[in-house]
């Protein structure tokens, strides 16, 4: 299962770099799959009640035939609704591969898992029932199969695949049940993409303006220029030379056709157990890099910043067990997802997966990179996610760069990057993932906030910002990632040298007040000014 | 911080989109081949009961004065549903040979039919039989109504007939122990022929929607 998942990985990180060069990362749709795939079920709602409104069940191939003869509105529209619901078949599993290939599907994420595994079946079967609709030679060919399998099942009483044999017409009774689930099976895709949500504190549901409009509006221009085709009409007294086949979305019927029935119900259930198993086969021991998160109590002041960070809604303030007045953050093991974001919200350093809260990660730098900033002082440091691509981070090892990874961005304590620049280092770039395809959810995002707008445990404003500079590594953008550290090598190089200072104990100054005494607020609050954010603030 | 897209960068994304989308627009229709042009189809399609194959007695007055008031029944039957064989032949060479059970565990429900056979095209004589497989010593026999019985009175009268009746009813509704159509279709490429069982005629018949669609006249099927 492991080598299937890097084997996938290698194959998105490919798909993903020539997506990158191509859109800009902050437009590559690959990272959007998942919120692609609900605009286009909107795009499908929308453009299915307009079908509705003109879909005749009394004569199902003569309506649809109209539609599509009507060039004005029936032909783009009903192209539109097909083309949207390929989109979706390929978003959602593009989707599933990534999430699979980044080992975001087991543990708490089991339950987004397998609800948008019934989510991609869902689509399967709503693109069935809407071929079958239009009943053209495709669609009674689906029909056809369908009954063929529906037929070794002990569910009906008399075998469906009678209804297309031509002694008697097509009961309109069969149309009224395939349109009925035709609109039900959105319905309960509607449902199943609540469930697939449930989980996460703020679900992203739709893909970034410009992104959605632009899909739309080609998938708009592709109707348009390209009307989707559409077979003659069903005919049970003529053998169709040739149908024409959707590839994306029936791309399981030439396979069905040649096997038997029962064979072709055994497969498919093989690959549907199977894949609702994956989180059962992928899942880690909830120990080392897996261990959910940690709150050390005797740190935490209660200041509630943790819950608002976690993206799984994991963390919770509780009532404390001892005399002090405040709260105390409750980490449920069940919900946490080892993301580490929490790490890089608490400002006395008390929270975090195990050897990865701020403390930890301040002993990891004292031991494996300021030695190397000592031996040379002019050094910049590039603090990097351990997900980036290791072309980037050998070209900035190339570039005289010291390498300091962190699981991801979203961990990494603002006390690190406050120790690295006291500590002599002449700047430090953090180089975080693409927003949208960061393994933590929203790991660049709360970097982002913390660094230049304020939010808990922000960069302290006595840290010189202008040696400080947040970077994205894009798969498929080394020129822009080596751009950019370049211009910030360029600018801090303009800078005087930095002053070292000795003996800085950022433990110590992050020590919680007296237990005694109030702790309404962390003991590393601001004292003075805010750091003022550089003024080409990277875009979140 | 966000990069911004060149002119170039612009074109080359309207370019690779394009090109996807006219990938999705063929993969949303590929043409894909279904059947050979030279090609014609015979379809058996139809749904009827087997007959019920009994053995039946007429109780004594002493048996069924031992019995309860209300199932005093005066012709017990025990049997099982009759299994019929199919025969196909095309030009007098036989296709298809195969036993058709009634649906269901006990193989008491209605028959269901569809067999496709694949036929040359042009005119074929098809010769199609559906005979019972099971012997009965006389038919009749087995469905012969009761004797009236003039010990039903009261609320009971006339039970014998309507028993009767429904053995009628029931051996009526059932398909007849033998079927045969014997006659000539003509196949265009591609054509399919439908032979169906027609309830009221209680005959095989080749379905009008073929008939239509034929490009030449069919003989008229000769019925047994």
């Amino acid at each position: 299962m492991q080598r299937l998942a890097r084997l996938t990985r290698r194959c998105l990180t490919a798909l993903d770099a020539i997506a990158s060069r191509v859109y800009g990362w902050p437009w590559n749709p690959l990272h959007q799959s998942g919120t692609v795939a609900v605009a286009m079920l909107l795009a499908l709602v929308g453009t299915g009640i307009y079908l509705l409104l003109v879909y005749r069940l009394g004569a199902p191939a003569d309506s649809v035939a109209r539609i599509a003869a009507d060039p004005w509105l029936g032909s783009w529209i009903r192209t539109l609704h097909r083309y949207a619901s390929d989109l979706f078949v390929l978003a959602a599993a593009l989707h599933a591969a990534r999430m699979f290939a980044q080992g975001r599907d087991w543990g708490p994420r089991t339950l987004a898992w397998v609800s948008g595994v019934l989510l991609l079946l869902l689509g399967l079967l709503c693109a069935w029932t809407g071929y079958v609709m239009a009943w053209d030679t495709f669609g009674e060919r689906l029909a056809r199969e369908g009954a063929r399998l529906l037929d070794v099942l002990p569910v009906f009483s008399e075998p469906l695949s009678r209804i297309f044999a031509g002694d008697g017409a097509v009961p309109s009774a069969f149309f009224f049940v395939n349109l009925f689930a035709h609109i039900v099976l959105p319905l309960g895709a509607g449902v199943g993409l609540w469930l697939h949500v449930s989980r996460l504190a703020r679900p992203t549901l739709l893909p970034p303006t410009r992104v959605m409009w632009s899909i739309l509006g080609a998938l708009t221009v592709a109707s348009v220029l390209w009307p989707a085709a559409l077979g003659s009409a069903a005919d049970a007294f003529t053998l169709p030379l040739s149908t024409p086949l959707d590839l994306v979305a029936a791309w399981w019927l030439p396979l069905s056709e040649r096997m038997s029935a029962g064979a072709a119900w055994s497969v498919a259930s093989v690959i549907f157990i199977a894949l609702l198993l994956v989180p059962r086969f992928n899942r880690r021991p909830r120990t080392g890099a897996w261990a959910p998160s940690h709150v050390d109590t005797r740190l935490c002041t209660g200041c509630n910043q943790c819950p608002q960070d976690c993206p799984w809604d994991a963390i919770t303030m509780v009532k404390r067990d001892d005399d002090r007045p405040t709260l105390v953050a409750h980490v449920d093991a069940s919900k946490c997802v080892s993301c580490g974001v929490c790490a890089g919200s608490c400002a006395p350093m008390g929270v975090g997966p195990l050897g990865r809260s701020g403390r930890d990660q301040l002993s990891v730098l004292r031991t494996r990179i300021l030695p190397e900033i000592t031996a040379q002082p002019s050094a910049i440091v590039a603090v990097c996610c351990a997900q980036a691509p290791a072309s980037h981070i050998a070209a900035l090892r190339a570039r005289g760069a010291a390498i300091h990874d962190v699981p991801c961005v979203g961990n990494l304590h603002s006390s690190v990057v406050e120790l690295l620049v006291r500590q002599g280092a002449r700047g430090v770039i953090v180089c975080g993932c693409p927003p949208r395809d960061c393994v933590g959810r929203e790991g660049p995002k709360w970097l982002g906030e913390r660094f230049y707008a304020q939010r808990e445990a922000e960069l302290q404003p006595r840290v010189d910002t202008a040696r400080v500079w947040v970077a994205t590594l894009a798969t498929g953008d080394l020129a822009g990632t080596l751009s950019t550290f370049d211009d910030f090598a360029q600018r801090v190089a303009a800078l005087p040298s930095p002053d070292r200072e000795h003996d800085v104990q950022l433990q110590a100054e992050c020590e919680p007040v007296a237990a005694a005494a109030p702790a309404t607020a962390p003991a590393t609050a601001p004292a003075t000014a805010p750091a003022t954010a550089p003024a080409t603030a990277p875009a979140q | 911080m966000t990069p911004r897209q060149s002119p170039v960068q612009l074109a080359r994304a309207v370019v690779v989109s394009a090109v996807a989308l006219a990938l999705l627009a063929y993969a949303s229709a590929v043409p894909w081949s279904y059947h050979s042009g030279h090609a014609a189809r015979l379809r058996l399609s139809w749904s009827a009961r087997p007959e019920r194959i009994e053995t039946c007695r007429t109780l004594s007055e002493a048996e069924l004065a031992a019995r309860p008031a209300h199932m005093r029944q005066r012709v017990e039957c025990e049997g099982h549903a009759a299994t019929y064989l199919l025969r196909v032949s095309v030009d007098s060479q036989l296709v298809n040979e195969s036993v058709v059970h009634g649906a269901g565990l006990r193989n008491d429900r209605p028959m269901y039919l569809l067999r496709d056979v694949d036929v040359a095209p042009g005119t074929r004589r098809i010769r199609v039989s559906f005979t019972r497989r099971e012997q009965t010593d006389d038919d009749a026999a087995a469905f012969a109504p009761a004797a009236a019985s003039d010990a039903d009175t009261g609320m009971y009268a006339g039970r014998a007939q309507r028993e009767a009746t429904e053995r009628a009813r029931r051996a009526g509704a059932a398909v007849p122990a033998q079927l045969v159509i014997d006659t000539t279709l003509t196949f265009a490429d591609r054509g399919v022929h439908v032979i169906t069982f027609d309830p009221e005629r209680r005959s095989l018949q080749v379905s009008r929607g073929a008939l239509e669609r034929s490009t030449s006249p069919p003989t008229v099927p000769h019925d047994y």
